[in-house]
C-alpha cells in the first residue's frame, strides 16, 4: 500500500541550509558552495555551485535533490575551481563517497566544508519531479539507508530525520537473483544490458569514476569494444562493477541516471555483499587509504591456491 | 484523403506485413523500458507510453558493421556492406515530434555526403505517424513550431478517434500505396470525433531572436552558469531525435574485424580530443554551448530551421536537470 512521506522538515532544512551557506560565504570561509537550486519545471531540481553570498537564498532541499554533489569536487570536474576551501550540502550517501574520495588522496577533509542533510530519503526518479514523495516513489537506495544523520560535518541542521519502515528492495533483489541458475542470470543482465546506449551516463555522475581516461574510451589499443554491442556492453559494465567494489557506497546514481533504466546499483550492492562477507568491509564509513582489494592479509580467503 | 482503421484491423494489418517479411518497427516494452524495436508481432506494440529513444533508429542505428576485413598472409579482403539488403520497413506509432525529425535528418545525410545507408533505409521506410495525446510539463512542440497533430514525416498519420481505432490522413505516395495494398483494412471515411489532442504548456519561443543572440554571443558568461553543472554524458545527444553525430570504429583482431559506425555526442570530452592532446572544447560548458549552437543555430545557417522538435527527451533524462527549453526560453528574453 502506496503511504504518503512526511517532508515537512525540509522546509526548515532549506532555510537553515541558506543561512549557513551565507554566513560562510560572507565570511569568506569558502569560496564557493555547491548546492541544489529550483528549476524551471514544477518540483524540479538543478545542482549549483554559489560564489556570491546574496545568492544563498536559491539554496533548498526537497525530495528531488536527488544528485550526489561529491562529483563535482572531483577533479573529472574541471570546470570548478579548486581553490580555497569549499561548501557542499551532503546527503548522508553522498558524504560515503566524499570519505571514499578523501582515503583516495582526491580531496582533503580540510577543504571543504560539509553542510549535512538530515535525511528523510529522497525521489528514485526525476522524469517526472512533480511526484509525491510516498513510500512507492522514494528511491530503492533511501529504503535500506543506514546513514539519515550525516556523522562529522561542520554543520547539521538540527532537524531529526523520523523515517518509515519500509522493506529492503535490493536485498530483496539480490536473494531473487542468487536464487537463479547462472544461465538464468546471465539471460537477465543480456536483456538489460541489451538496452544500454553507452551515454556513460553512469559514469559521468559517478564520484568515483574520475579517471582522466576511462579504460573503455580508449582506442590505441582498444581494451573494451567501444560499440554498444552484447560485447562490449557486458565488458563495459564488469569493468564498471570490478572497479567500483569496495569503493561505491551506494549512492545509487549511476542506476538514476541511466536513460534505460538499467539497475545498475544492483551490481553495486551486490558486490558491496560480497565485500562485506569476505573481507568484513563496507565503504564510505571512514577515511581507509587501503581497501580489501588493494591490500593482503593472512586473514584473507587463500583456498584458491592449489 | 481521410479514411478509419480499427485497432484489431492495425492489428492485422502489421501482422501481415511482418508475416510477409517487412520489419515493423514500433513502441514496444524492453525490459520494462519503451523503445522503437522490430515487433515480433503486433500485441507487443504499445500506443500509450512515449519510447526512450527516438524512432531515428529506424535508418541510423545506435551501431551498425558498415564493412568487415579479413586478413589471411599477405592477403587483406575487405567486403562493404550491401545496402540493397536492407529490409523493407514500416515504421509506425512514430509520435508527432519524432516523424518531424525525419526530414530534420534527410538534409543532413543528403547534403554534400549521401550517406547510402541512412538514405536506403530512409527509402525503404514507410512512416505511420501517431497525432499525440499525452503531453508532460517537459513538452515544448508547439514552441518550437510544430505540434501534436504535426503530419510533417508521416506517410501515413493515425488520430485516434472516440469509441477506438485511428483516423488516417494519407500524407505521401508512400502512405497512400500503403492504404491501397490493404484496402481491405481501411473503411471509407471516418466519422468519430477525434480524441483531445495533447496540449503542451511551454509557450511559443521566437526562435528568431534565440538566433540572433546566438550569433553574437559565442562568448558569454551565461555559458557557465547553464552548464558548468553538465557532467559530460551522451544521454542528451542519443535520446533526441534529431542529434546525428556518429563515431566510426575498427573493431576485431589483426585477422579479421568490422568497421563500425555509432552514435557519438558533443557532450563528450573525448569528441573533439585531437591526436596531439590539444582539446579545443576543454571544459564542459564549451561542449554543451556547442549543443544549443547546433541545434538553435549552426543548423539554421545550413538548413533554414531548428535542430529540437521540443519532444522534452533530453530535459526529462538529463541527470542534472538541464533544461534547453527554459534555457532557450530564457535566450529568447535577453
Ligand atoms: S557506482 Fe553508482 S552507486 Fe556507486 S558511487 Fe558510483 S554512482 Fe554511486
Ligand atoms: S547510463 Fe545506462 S545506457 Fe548509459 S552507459 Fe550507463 S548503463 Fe548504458
Ligand atoms: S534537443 Fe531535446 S527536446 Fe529537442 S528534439 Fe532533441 S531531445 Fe527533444
Ligand atoms: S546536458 Fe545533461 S544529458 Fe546532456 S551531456 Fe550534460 S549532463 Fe549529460
Amino acid at each position: 500500500m502506496t503511504q504518503p512521506i512526511d517532508e515537512s522538515i525540509y522546509t526548515a532544512v532549506t532555510v537553515a541550509i541558506q543561512a549557513e551557506a551565507q554566513r560562510i560565504l560572507s565570511e569568506g570561509l569558502v569560496t564557493a558552495v555547491v548546492g541544489y537550486a529550483s528549476a524551471r519545471r514544477k518540483g524540479s531540481t538543478q545542482p549549483i555551485v554559489i560564489t556570491d553570498a546574496a545568492l544563498a537564498e536559491k539554496l533548498i532541499f526537497t525530495p528531488a535533490c536527488v544528485n550526489n554533489l561529491a562529483v563535482y569536487l572531483t577533479k573529472a570536474k574541471k570546470e570548478i575551481p579548486k581553490t580555497g576551501r569549499i561548501g557542499i550540502v551532503v546527503k548522508g550517501c553522498d558524504l560515503k563517497a566524499l570519505v571514499g574520495l578523501m582515503g583516495e588522496s582526491q580531496l582533503k577533509r580540510e577543504d571543504l566544508y560539509l553542510i549535512g542533510v538530515p535525511c528523510i530519503g529522497v525521489l528514485g526518479s526525476i522524469i517526472q519531479p512533480d511526484t509525491a514523495f510516498t513510500s512507492d516513489s522514494i528511491a530503492p537506495k533511501c529504503r535500506e539507508c543506514d546513514a539519515h544523520l550525516p556523522l562529522g560535518c561542520d554543520f547539521v541542521p538540527s532537524q531529526q530525520p523520523i523515517t518509515p519502515e519500509l522493506e529492503k528492495k535490493y536485498a530483496a533483489e539480490i536473494d531473487r537473483l542468487e536464487a537463479m541458475t547462472p544461465a538464468e542470470r546471465w539471460a537477465y543482465w543480456k536483456e538489460q544490458f541489451s538496452k544500454c546506449i553507452k551515454c556513460y551516463a553512469c559514469r559521468q555522475v559517478c564520484p568515483f569514476c574520475f579517471c582522466e581516461q576511462c579504460l573503455c574510451d580508449r582506442n590505441k589499443p582498444q581494451m573494451v569494444e567501444t560499440t554498444p554491442r552484447p560485447a562490449g556492453n557486458f565488458a563495459w559494465h564488469i569493468v564498471r562493477a570490478m572497479h567500483l567494489t569496495g569503493r561505491c557506497a551506494g549512492c545509487a546514481e549511476c542506476e538514476r541516471a541511466c536513460p534505460m533504466d538499467i539497475p545498475l546499483n544492483l551490481l553495486n550492492r551486490k558486490m558491496a555483499k560480497e565485500l562485506k562477507d569476505l573481507y568484513e568491509y563496507e565503504a564510505g564509513f571512514e577515511v581507509n587509504a587501503k581497501g580489501p582489494l588493494t591490500m593482503f592479509t593472512e586473514k584473507d580467503d587463500q583456498s584458491f591456491i592449489k | 484523403m481521410k479514411t478509419y482503421i480499427s485497432e484489431q484491423n492495425l492489428n492485422t494489418l502489421l501482422d501481415t506485413l511482418i508475416a510477409e517479411g517487412k520489419r515493423v518497427v514500433a513502441p514496444r516494452m524492453n525490459a520494462g523500458t519503451p523503445l522503437y524495436e522490430p515487433l515480433a508481432s503486433a500485441d507487443e506494440l504499445v500506443t500509450d507510453q512515449l519510447p526512450k529513444r527516438s524512432g531515428k533508429e529506424a535508418f541510423f542505428p545506435l551501431c551498425e558493421d558498415i564493412m568487415s576485413y579479413e586478413k589471411e598472409g599477405q592477403k587483406v579482403s575487405i567486403t562493404d556492406i550491401d545496402p540493397a539488403r536492407f529490409p523493407e520497413t514500416v515504421l509506425v506509432g512514430v509520435r508527432s515530434c519524432d516523424a518531424a525529425a525525419i526530414p530534420v535528418l534527410d538534409a543532413v545525410f543528403s547534403w554534400d555526403y549521401k550517406d547510402e545507408f541512412f538514405l536506403e533505409r530512409r527509402k525503404k521506410t514507410t512512416v505511420v505517424g501517431l497525432a499525440c495525446t499525452m503531453a508532460d510539463d517537459a513538452c515544448f512542440c508547439t514552441a518550437v513550431g510544430l505540434s501534436p497533430a504535426e503530419t510533417r514525416g508521416s506517410d501515413l498519420f493515425l488520430t485516434p478517434v472516440e469509441g477506438g481505432g485511428y483516423s488516417c490522413e494519407t500524407c505521401s505516395e508512400k502512405g497512400e500505396a500503403l492504404v491501397k495494398s490493404y484496402t481491405a483494412l481501411f473503411a471509407e471515411a471516418c466519422s468519430s470525433k477525434a480524441l483531445p489532442l495533447a496540449e503542451p504548456q511551454t509557450e511559443k519561443i521566437d526562435l528568431q531572436k534565440v538566433k540572433g543572440w546566438l550569433d553574437n554571443h559565442f562568448e558569454d558568461p551565461a555559458w557557465d552558469s547553464i552548464a558548468t553543472r553538465c557532467v559530460g554524458c551522451g544521454a542528451c545527444a542519443f535520446v533526441c531525435p534529431v542529434c546525428h553525430c556518429f563515431d566510426i570504429v575498427d573493431e576485431g583482431t589483426e585477422k579479421s574485424g568490422k568497421r563500425r559506425k555509432n552514435w557519438d555526442a558533443c557532450g563528450f570530452w573525448k569528441f573533439t580530443h585531437h591526436a596531439s592532446g590539444h582539446n579545443p572544447r576543454d571544459q564542459q560548458p564549451k561542449r554543451y554551448r556547442n549543443r544549443i549552437m547546433h541545434k538553435f543555430k549552426y543548423y539554421d545557417d545550413k538548413f533554414g530551421e531548428t535542430l529540437c522538435t521540443g519532444c522534452g527527451r533530453c530535459i526529462r533524462l538529463c541527470p542534472v536537470g538541464i533544461d534547453i527549453a527554459g534555457i532557450v526560453e530564457e535566450i529568447s528574453k535577453k
